[in-house]
């Protein structure tokens, strides 16, 4: 029998997959369906984000201005029209958030919360909804569907993420990470990181006594570093002492932590993942070595679970445990 | 911004205003392309191959263009990754998404614009190259939202001239008219004022007048966005009535380059319009409105095709443009004349599954697809159960019809290729397998039969 494996040069998959984590296993958004063990739900065309709550997930097709929410315990489905270009989606209290960038709106329920220009990165903290308005530099704080303060950043951050009372914006054309203290509304920091910071997660500290360390994505270095972030002023001040950021790489050597340029990082816990988009490469990795886990995997189409790593493998979802 | 590509940007739809594409200048494209090695000058020469064959109904040659173009910049992202210059990697990543866009691909061009945006949401032109996409996906408002980035942020006034148009003319497929006018109306002012003096003087001592979809270089960029930017709101104007504004915007074009062809027909200067590109559909349709209210006669090869068909003299038609289709075999506007001459049944297209009848029937019929029908083919996809021949994917049977691939394909997995197995594909036209016809496939996607 002849056989042919070989490599799939052009031919890019027609559906992409999506995957999130839940209590009751990992959720699927692919080829116009919502799966999750046994449950196979109408979904999206084409599923650009995932969300999920404890009780849903929703997926949005930001193409097509569409979005289904689905009932994991039920099965039941949801279909809602949404606004322009729907990109991101948080729960917040059972509450659904979904932020359509091109409409510059934040939609829950039947209210329209307008937005500042290019808003792209949607977080929930401290029971309220955080918005970054890229193209402003203008970081919005919603609670009861009105904008209740804004804040004034720099603009054309590529990750905004949220820990404690302290939001993180990565400048990947500056090299910097800047922070905002949201209980204040006011810059708290500021620090070169390598040299094209795009993306960033939480790796541990945060306690009274140590500050949050990031890991944060390199493409260009080919490396993922490690900083130390602040906790707020009065925190470090009450610990006694002032501590800035570290941009210090997960290794010492001047050789590239990964053969190719990761700019996604996730880490749940002592599970650390990197990946590059360009070439679809999942890595795991710790302080010392990092491995490749999958190849060809689409952007979205892997998650961290509350034992180890998920990916869509290209007919199924395959799943490893990590230490 | 880089002048190399800047008026990628500025290409419009076919329909709307067609620009001078003559055999001559695709000669001189391609001889420029032959010549060029870098990155940009191939890239932009295929994106502006492809606009021309598309402006031209010339779909097939478009989208083989095109496909061009997206490998060009597959490679560059890869290079530029490799690399580590992460603005190469997203302006790559955005030509590459507007090849996707320009290939019908929605998923796979909306994935790689997200991609760049984030490492680049601060420049300009990938912020324009995101609308330019949307645009070409029919996607007006997600165009306008990217156009405004792009004017927020560029700061070079023909940048921002440039931005404006683009910006405008996302507006106007997104419905809002008004303020496309009133944008249309301050590039055209700013372009005619003493801010553009230094370019002016260039043009008129270089005697530019070329208009290009992608120039080179400020003073061809300034001549093309003067020209498309004052026929759109000649358009405009003539859209609600006030011919006389129209008629100023047009005259205006005529001024800077004597034998544009919308303008031309715009002012019912057709003999003069048909000597620029007889081949220009739009202007075929419109020519055709033309003579249903004024009988014509005394013109020349397309023209006079024309009139033959209006005056329902077919076979004098027929022979006209038999004549005209001996020297440009592959001209789609001559094929779609020469169909409408004879009269042509409808085709219905296969099924997404199709029967073995129903791709006989397409290849015997393909010649005589509409333009439409060639469009929604373009973007069809189609499965089958397949068999291969021989020990390569490029060449077997749909239920014992014969297809080929353009070049043997490498499909991701292990298959046996002497089993029959399940292809996604789109059918891009008829071709020769040994001796008999056979459908031209592009494989989409392999799979084993269960």
């Amino acid at each position: 029998m002849k056989r042919a494996l070989l490599l799939l040069a052009f031919a890019l998959p027609l559906h992409a997959q999506l995957l999130t984590p839940t209590v009751r296993g990992v959720v699927v958004a692919h080829e116009g369906r919502i799966r999750l063990g046994e449950l196979n739900l109408d979904g999206v065309a084409n599923a650009t984000a995932v969300a999920a709550s404890n009780d849903q997930v929703v997926v949005l097709d930001a193409l097509h201005d569409e979005a289904v929410i689905a009932d994991l315990a039920t099965g039941r489905i949801a279909r809602i029209e949404t606004a322009e270009t729907p990109i991101a989606a948080a729960f917040d209290g059972g509450e659904l958030y979904i932020l359509c960038r091109d409409a510059r709106v934040l939609q829950h329920g039947n209210a329209r919360i307008a937005l500042s220009a290019d808003p792209a990165f949607l977080k929930t903290a401290n029971g309220k909804v955080y918005v970054y308005a890229r193209a402003a530099g203008i970081v919005e704080e919603i609670e009861n569907d009105r904008v209740t303060r804004r804040f004034s950043t720099a603009p054309f951050a590529s990750d905004f993420e949220i820990s404690g009372g302290t939001a993180y914006l990565a400048y990947p054309r500056d090299a910097r990470i800047r922070t905002i203290d949201l209980q204040e509304m006011k810059t708290s920091g500021e620090i070169a990181v390598g040299a094209v910071p795009v993306d960033l997660a939480f790796a541990g500290g945060g306690t009274a006594l140590t500050a949050r360390i990031l890991a944060v994505a390199d493409p260009s270095a080919k490396r993922v570093w490690l900083t130390e972030g602040t906790q707020s002023t009065a925190k470090a001040v009450a610990r006694g002492f002032l501590r800035g950021f570290l941009g210090l790489g997960l290794f010492g050597s001047r050789a590239s932590q990964f053969p190719t340029g990761v700019d996604r990082v996730e880490v749940h816990g002592k599970q650390w993942l990197a990946y590059d988009s360009s070439s679809g490469t999942l890595y795991r990795f710790d302080r010392k070595t990092s491995s490749v886990i999958a190849r060809n995997v689409a952007p979205g189409a892997f998650t961290l679970t509350r034992n180890g790593v998920a990916w869509w493998n290209g007919t199924s979802v395959a799943e490893l445990t990590l230490e | 911004m880089k002048r190399a590509l800047l008026l990628l940007l500025l290409a419009l739809p076919a329909l709307a205003q067609s620009r001078l594409a003559s055999d001559f200048e695709i000669a001189q494209m391609e001889k420029q392309l032959a010549q060029s090695k870098d990155f940009e000058s191939q890239l932009s020469g295929r994106l502006n191959l492809g606009d021309v064959r598309a402006a031209r109904n010339e779909m097939t040659l478009a989208r083989n263009e095109y496909r061009t173009a997206l490998e060009l910049a597959q490679r560059e992202r890869l290079d530029a990754r490799r690399d580590s210059s992460l603005s190469r990697y997203a302006n790559a990543t955005s030509y590459a998404a507007l090849a996707q866009a320009k290939l019908g691909r929605e998923a796979e061009a909306f994935a790689l614009l997200e991609e760049s945006a984030r490492y680049s949401s601060d420049d300009a032109e990938n912020w324009n190259l995101y609308a330019s996409a949307m645009r070409t996906l029919r996607k007006p408002r997600k165009a306008v939202a990217a156009a405004r980035n792009a004017v927020a942020i560029a700061k070079d006034p023909l940048d921002v001239a440039v931005y404006r148009h683009a910006l405008a003319t996302s507006l106007i497929e997104a419905g809002d008219t008004h303020e496309a006018e009133q944008l249309l109306v301050t590039v055209t002012t700013s372009l005619r004022s003493k801010d553009f003096e230094r370019l002016q003087r260039e043009a008129a001592r270089t005697e530019a007048f070329e208009v290009y979809s992608s120039a080179r270089g400020d003073v061809a960029a300034y001549v093309s966005l003067l020209n498309r930017a004052q026929l759109r709101l000649a358009s405009l104007y003539e859209k609600r009535g006030d011919t006389a504004n129209a008629r100023v915007q047009y005259e205006r074009v005529l001024e800077g380059r004597s034998d544009d062809v919308t303008a031309l027909a715009a002012l019912g200067r057709y003999d003069e319009a048909f000597a620029a590109n007889p081949f220009s559909m739009a202007l075929v349709r419109q020519y055709q409105r033309h003579l249903q209210t004024h009988p014509e006669r005394g013109g020349a090869g397309v023209q006079l095709a024309l009139q033959q068909l209006a005056r329902g003299e077919t076979r004098a038609a027929r022979e006209t443009l038999d004549a005209l289709l001996a020297k440009h075999p592959d001209n789609e506007t001559l094929r779609t004349l020469r169909r409408e001459a004879e009269g042509a049944t409808n085709v219905t297209l296969p099924s997404p599954t199709p029967a073995a009848s129903e791709l006989r029937a397409l290849i015997g019929a393909f010649e005589r697809l509409t333009s439409e029908q060639r469009t929604t083919l373009d973007r069809a996809t189609y499965t089958s159960v397949v068999r291969f021949e021989g020990g390569v994917f490029e060449a077997g049977t749909i239920d014992g019809v014969p297809f080929r691939f353009g070049a043997p394909v490498q499909f991701h997995g292990t298959f046996d290729i002497t089993a029959p197995l399940r292809l996604t594909y789109r059918i891009l036209g008829v071709t020769r397998s040994g001796e008999s016809d056979a459908l031209l496939l592009e494989p989409v996607q392999l799979e084993a039969v269960r």
